[in-house]
């Protein structure tokens, strides 16, 4: 499957997908990220109780959208142009595996609707809408 | 009024969440977005599903939105248009 780094611009410490597992371009993404413990924010989100902070399950979903294209986004600029029905329904800890679902909705004008959904083990953390908006290169 | 004109401007307020808003209050000559309502290309998507399934009409690219998105009045006709097919 593809290496995250050759699809997306992303790097370390910011490059929240760790592996594809399934890739459809245009349909379906099925990604993985591995929370470690030695995340740069858990110094500080927080000391005593390390948590994912829910914006960053939006942007680990936006990460795994990036595979829905069949090109490699490197150079390309691509942006978040909104988040819709964004619902935190639990936390993630370090040591989660957590499993990152996209799937295409619609496009239209350089834009594109994107429905995700962050889980662990089964249990649903996070569903939320995505609207990414392409610049032409 | 005609009905369908009216419908056209319910599902706008509707789907784009125009609250406090009343189809008598949209100026169906003026231009959706930029100036006019005001609308960005965000709107645009949500109102190409909105038109799809309200009125069974699907909007292919940007060059039908351009024409279908000129004004309410301009899209009523798009709508109209395209049902008979």
């Amino acid at each position: 499957m593809t290496s995250p780094t050759d699809q997306l611009p992303h790097r370390y410490p910011f490059i929240l997908v760790d592996r594809v597992l399934m890739r459809e371009p245009g349909v379906r993404v099925v990604a993985e990220k591995l929370v470690s413990a030695t995340e740069p924010y858990f110094s500080g989100h927080f000391p005593e109780r390390p948590l994912v902070p829910g914006v960053l399950m939006l942007e680990m979903l936006a990460q795994a959208g990036g595979f829905l294209e069949a090109e490699p986004l490197s150079g390309q600029a691509i942006f978040l142009a909104a988040v819709q029905d964004a619902r935190f329904k639990a936390q993630a800890f370090p040591g989660d595996r957590l499993t990152l679902e996209v799937q295409f909705e619609a496009a239209f004008a350089g834009i594109t609707r994107i429905n995700g959904k962050v889980s662990c083990e089964g249990r649903e953390l996070c569903t939320a809408k995505l609207l990414v908006k392409k610049v032409a290169p | 009024m005609d009905d369908l004109n009216q419908r056209v401007k319910e599902m706008i307020i509707q789907r784009l969440k125009l609250e406090g808003m009343t189809p008598d209050q949209i100026d169906g000559q003026a231009p959706l977005f930029g100036e006019g309502l005001g609308l960005d290309s965000i709107d645009a998507l949500e109102l190409v599903l909105g038109i799809e399934q309200t009125f069974g009409v699907k909007i292919e690219d940007e060059a039908a939105g351009l024409k279908a998105f000129r004004s309410v009045d301009a899209l009523t006709e798009f709508i109209r248009e395209h049902q008979k097919g």
